[in-house]
């Protein structure tokens, strides 16, 4: 396949009145990391689900080389925020969940997640319930379970949140091994500093729209700021819209019921000196 | 292996692992079924059966007031009644006034207090004693016993003294021959109406309890741990994702179900050793229409109970939703034992649930009747798929994907 891996065209995304994304035109072509940039609320999970193929865009398509992504998912590997680990089976049954899904036999998937496990230290624990696993152990199962049946496309949702430094610094090489092998991932983040230092591209993305999509050093010439950060804060300068906190799909009554019993909070007053 | 029998066993084994995993639940689920039966049928008659025999050697302390009589006084203690005599007392409305008594038979350790007064014609007697105490109950069954006995005795003297036969004079009309010999019914056919009486009901209530806990966790836990996410980016539909779970969820009711059942017949085929109960005698036609209703029950009820848990928003909203649902179940069940079988129309056997439930109860009594099982099977079908279609829409919805954690 010689064009993009992953095009998306005139992709908007709406839950309700809520806009999400707007218009999105972007071309993820093969050998690149990619961060996905953006504050809380920006769209940045939502923009990698639509490409995961796991949501629908309201507006716009999403193509996997010709075909739409959704039919095209067992070329991706995703690793969620939450990571999704199951407690009860171990690391290794985890892992051999997933790639028995994606068609994988056992022994191939072992040679891969071996081969990767000996880089994230993680080998002896593979036969460990995930239960006690701390983030970073978590992150990195997660990581070896997306990776096992050899994606073209690798997803990862805030990879280093909530980890300690050498563990954020273990992930962040297994990916630059990928993209030394070759392989594409796309990376949301919260750190400008962490996207410059293992990002080939960044996409800034500010309330629902694509504010920036260049190299580090694009990004600063477009802006014709002297540092990452001072570029990202010239490009998102207007003010972040309020991110929809209760997206609860309860009935009218549900919410009138929880209103009804919800104290008022308190007016605050002006307190005088002597009071 | 086609790619959606292996995406639907790959996740109905991976969630029936999880589960064996947690002893808790296992033992909730597939041992408690197993033992309640036994339990209930043998340990509780075994363990009536000992207090009974206790009470019965207890020896009794009554006070007799009043007139006495010999012969009553005999039968009292052959029936280990210790018996202290007392005068009448005074100032009653009639024997049955407790009077100043009532404390006596609370603290002073006297069972019961028998007061016997003779006329002219007649003995009136009347026992005091305390309906909350068992041995005071037992004090007053014996008394009673002793003085029917006796009574008996008086009536024939008496009759027998005006020169008549006691027998024909009290019972001139006799069933002829042994009562249970006159029953068409075999012994296996009797132990059928038993079962259909609480088989039905016990498969429905369970079958929806059972797959309550296993529903939840497989929807909105996976939803409040963040394991739904990831499974949702795998490559299979959401309808394989459903027909995995519910394949799970069934297999783990239908455990508990055959657990259950196993547990029945056993305690049925010691009761049968002890010829308190026959075995059922069900035809193979109608093993095999009660498994196919027990199936669709179970795939309606599994899919409704897991797109009540899907539609949920948390583990806990679940369980709210789905805990009271279960009265659906249990009302018509316990309205269907009461319906009578005979002459009973075919569009009772159209109703949801209820007409499942009668279905077990006819077959249970080897009753087929082919318009009855047109009815039931077609309209269960389509409950059925009412319930898988709706499951279906909600394992459908977009906003699965987001974790609620």
């Amino acid at each position: 396949m010689g064009g993009p891996l992953l095009t998306l065209t005139g992709v908007a995304k709406n839950f309700g009145e809520v806009e999400a994304l707007t218009h999105v035109d972007l071309e993820i072509n093969p050998g690149q990391v990619i961060g996905l940039v953006g504050g809380n609320g920006a769209g940045k999970t939502t923009l990698l689900r639509l490409m995961a193929g796991v949501m629908e865009p309201s507006n716009g398509s999403i193509l996997f080389g010709t075909k739409p992504v959704s039919t095209m998912r067992a070329k991706l590997g995703v690793v969620p925020e939450s990571t999704g680990l199951y407690s009860r089976l171990t690391a290794w049954e985890n892992i051999r969940y997933h790639s028995r899904m994606y068609g994988i036999s056992d022994e191939v998937a072992w040679n891969r997640v071996s081969h990767f496990a000996n880089r994230l230290e993680i080998t002896e624990s593979l036969s460990r319930h995930t239960k006690g696993f701390s983030r970073g152990m978590r992150q990195k199962t997660a990581l070896l379970r997306a990776l096992a049946h050899g994606p073209d496309i690798l997803l990862l949702d805030e990879p280093t949140a909530g980890l300690d430094v050498t563990s954020a610094r273990t992930v962040r090489s297994l990916v630059g091994q990928l993209r030394d092998e070759g392989g594409t991932v796309i990376y949301s983040t919260h750190h400008l500093a962490e996207a410059q230092q293992v990002c080939d591209r960044i996409i800034i993305v500010h309330n629902g729209t694509i504010r920036a999509d260049g190299s580090p050093s694009d990004l600063l010439e477009m802006t014709g700021d002297t540092t990452l950060e001072n570029a990202y804060v010239s490009l998102t300068s207007d003010k972040a819209r309020p991110r929809n906190e209760d997206k609860s799909k309860d009935g009218r009554l549900a919410k009138w019921w929880r209103r009804f019993l919800t104290g008022s909070t308190p007016e605050l007053k002006e307190v005088g000196e002597d009071e | 292996m086609n790619n959606s029998w292996r995406f639907i066993s790959t996740i109905a084994k991976k969630e029936i692992i999880e589960f064996v995993r947690d002893w808790r639940t296992l033992i909730a689920l597939i041992v408690i079924p197993l033992l309640i039966f036994p339990a209930l049928f043998i340990a509780l008659p075994l363990l009536l059966q000992s207090e009974a025999a206790e009470l019965d050697a207890l020896e009794l302390d009554v006070i007799w007031q009043g007139d006495i009589n010999e012969e009553l006084e005999m039968a009292f203690n052959e029936s280990g009644l210790n018996v202290t005599f007392e005068a009448m007392p005074g100032g009653l409305n009639n024997l049955s006034d407790t009077g100043e008594e009532d404390d006596r038979l609370r603290t002073e350790g006297i069972e019961a207090i028998f007061r016997l007064s003779q006329n002219e014609t007649e003995w009136r007697f009347s026992i005091l004693y305390l309906s909350t105490s068992e041995a005071s109950n037992e004090a007053r069954n014996r008394i009673l016993i002793d003085i029917s006995a006796w009574e008996s005795d008086v009536v024939n003297g008496t009759l027998v003294e005006a020169g008549l036969d006691p027998e024909t004079t009290l019972d001139p009309v006799i069933w002829d021959g042994d009562v249970s010999s006159a029953d068409a019914a075999t012994k296996g056919e009797q132990a059928g109406l038993v079962l259909s009486m609480f088989i039905p009901m016990v498969i429905a209530i369970w079958t929806a309890s059972s797959a309550i806990q296993p529903s939840i966790d497989m929807t909105a836990g996976e939803r409040e741990r963040g394991t739904l996410e990831a499974l949702l980016c795998l490559p299979c539909s959401r309808m394989q994702l459903l027909a995995g779970k519910w394949l799970a969820v069934a297999t783990i009711t239908s455990a508990g179900v055959a657990m259950q059942i196993g547990g029945l017949l056993f305690a049925i085929s010691f009761l049968a050793s002890s010829s308190i109960i026959g075995m059922p005698t069900i035809s193979l036609t109608s093993m095999l229409l009660l498994l196919s209703a027990v199936i669709i029950f179970a795939i309606m009820v599994v899919a409704f109970e897991l797109a009540l848990a899907m539609k949920a928003h948390s583990v806990k909203e679940a369980g709210s939703l789905l805990g009271p649902a279960i009265l659906f179940i249990i009302f018509p069940a316990l309205f269907t034992q009461v319906i009578n079988l005979d002459g009973i129309e075919s569009w009772w056997f159209a109703i949801p649930l209820v007409n499942i439930l009668l279905a077990l109860r006819e077959l249970l009594l080897d009753r087929i009747i082919v318009e009855h099982i047109v009815v039931w099977l077609l309209s269960s079908i389509f409950y059925a798929g009412l319930a898988a279609w709706f499951a279906a829409r909600q394992f459908k919805r977009e906003d699965l994907v987001a974790s609620i954690s």
